[in-house]
């Protein structure tokens, strides 16, 4: 444990200090600006999924996901995302995220509170309301897969440039992953952590690399460890998970044929150390709990194309994979996923997204999905 | 489990710490030429539709220009440079 304090707290501590030392040697900045210096915002999503399959006609999952923004200063910046969702056949109402962020200097932002992870790029940027081209998840990275929707702890993060290329990082301290070990879940994490079941916190972070001038090919390593996961006392307090995930994004024009390219993909694969759990009958069982998941996804868009009808259509591809323990209760086959989407842009951020996918054990569904931004 | 997790934060400390003190100097000429309108097409593109300026006020693209740097790690010239673009033809 003392290894993730010695990793996050001093580069913490260096951001405050460099932080005091340079609003020390500021000037007072002039009253110069009419609109004064808290600024607030609010923006969001509005979402509404149809699904039809040969078992199911519906129209549900109708989401209100309003974003809050407060600049306070130059310095302080808070976010963040109210979610109301009525996917479950209710109203649930929950925290998205609540980021307050400190800028210490060019290099170090600061950060605590519940944010988006920052354990591959999926979860965290390309799976919300408009970035995702898609009305679903791929298997394995929404719910029931690998690794967290949310965090809650303290990180530094930052980018900055090298010659031609950039680099940007995200360190954090994090409640982390709570260890299932009831007879239908053992093995599996509730990721969500909004309080720790014990003193142990993850630690984790991600590089990321953009090699090219023009900024259009992103890859980023990403890493999470907890040496604690279970309940204390229990036989399983010290039960560790270590999780690694490497992701891609590249976006790029093809001007012969006037479109826009996307091309992104994730690996993710989480360990966690053996232990012996117990099934519904009491008879114990142990097994190697290391699974992984994948996605590959492209997508084009002929946005250069006068025609106006043609240039707000978006087509995309993504096929998946999601590899679970076959002995574990949760367990099982691997699943494999296609989904193929024509997506229609009504606005920048605002599109109807028409999406048919194919997955192991599952009927084929289409989905229709309509996401304004605002 | 523990080998692979030393080497991996000593492997983001070490990178995290030399980049800090590199990049103070390291960019090239060629990027420090960049325009707003430039690093605007490049950026804001790889995530999402750019948004053009007319989308929203002087005001409110100052705190979307600090909302996307906490999201996606931009740097802090990037953020300038794009926000005063926007700012410049804004509502």
């Amino acid at each position: 444990m003392r290894k993730k304090y010695l990793l996050v707290v001093p580069l913490c501590c260096f951001g405050l200090i460099h932080a005091q030392v340079t609003t020390e040697n500021a000037q007072a900045p002039a009253p110069s600006s009419k609109d004064g210096q808290n600024k607030f915002a609010i923006f969001g999503n509005g979402e509404m999924t149809f699904v039809a399959n040969k078992d199911n006609v519906q129209f549900g999952d109708v989401n209100f996901k309003p974003i809050f923004l407060w600049k306070i200063s130059d310095q302080l910046f808070v976010e963040s995302e109210v979610e109301f969702e009525t996917g479950e056949g209710s109203l649930d109402i929950g925290l998205e995220y609540l980021n307050m962020v400190f800028i210490a200097n060019k290099y170090i932002t600061l950060h605590a509170g519940r944010f988006l992870p920052k354990f591959g790029a999926y979860r965290g940027r390309f799976g919300e309301g408009f970035l995702n081209r898609f009305a679903t998840d791929p298997v394995g990275f929404g719910d029931g897969g690998i690794g967290a929707m949310n965090e809650v702890g303290i990180g530094a993060q930052g980018g900055f440039g090298i010659g031609d290329s950039k680099i940007n990082y995200d360190l954090y301290l994090s409640n982390g992953p709570i260890l299932l070990t009831d007879s239908a879940n053992a093995g599996q994490f509730e990721y969500e952590g909004y309080i720790g079941n014990n003193k142990g916190k993850a630690v984790g972070g991600r590089i990321g690399f953009l090699p090219l001038t023009n900024s259009s090919l992103e890859i980023g390593y990403s890493f999470q460890h907890k040496s604690d996961t279970g309940d204390p006392g229990s036989k399983y307090e010290n039960i560790g998970v270590f999780m690694q995930a490497i992701d891609l994004n590249y976006y790029g024009h093809l001007t012969s044929l006037k479109s826009d390219v996307r091309l992104m993909a994730e690996w993710k694969y989480q360990k966690v150390d053996n232990a012996t759990y117990y099934d519904a009958n009491n008879n114990p069982y142990t097994f190697d709990n290391s699974p992984s998941t994948y996605y590959v996804a492209g997508t084009f868009r002929p946005v250069h194309v006068h025609n106006i009808f043609v240039h707000n259509l978006e087509l995309a591809a993504r096929y998946s994979n999601f590899k679970t323990p076959a002995e574990a209760p949760w367990g099982g086959p691997e699943k494999d996923q296609f989904a193929i989407s024509l997506d229609y842009w009504l606005k920048w951020n605002s599109l109807v997204k028409l999406t048919y996918q194919t997955q192991t054990n599952e009927v084929n569904t289409f989905y229709g999905q309509v996401v304004f931004g605002f | 489990m523990k080998k692979y997790f030393v080497i991996c934060s000593a492997f983001v400390a070490i990178l995290t710490v030399n980049l800090l003190l590199m990049s103070g100097c390291a960019v090239s000429q060629k990027v420090q030429n960049k325009t707003g309108i430039q690093l605007w097409g490049e950026n804001c593109g790889r995530c999402h539709n750019a948004p053009g300026p007319g989308e929203f006020s002087a005001a409110n693209w100052e705190i979307i220009g600090r909302h996307m740097r906490v999201r996606t790690n931009i740097t802090e010239t990037e953020e300038k440079k794009i926000i005063d673009y926007l700012k410049s033809t804004a509502n």
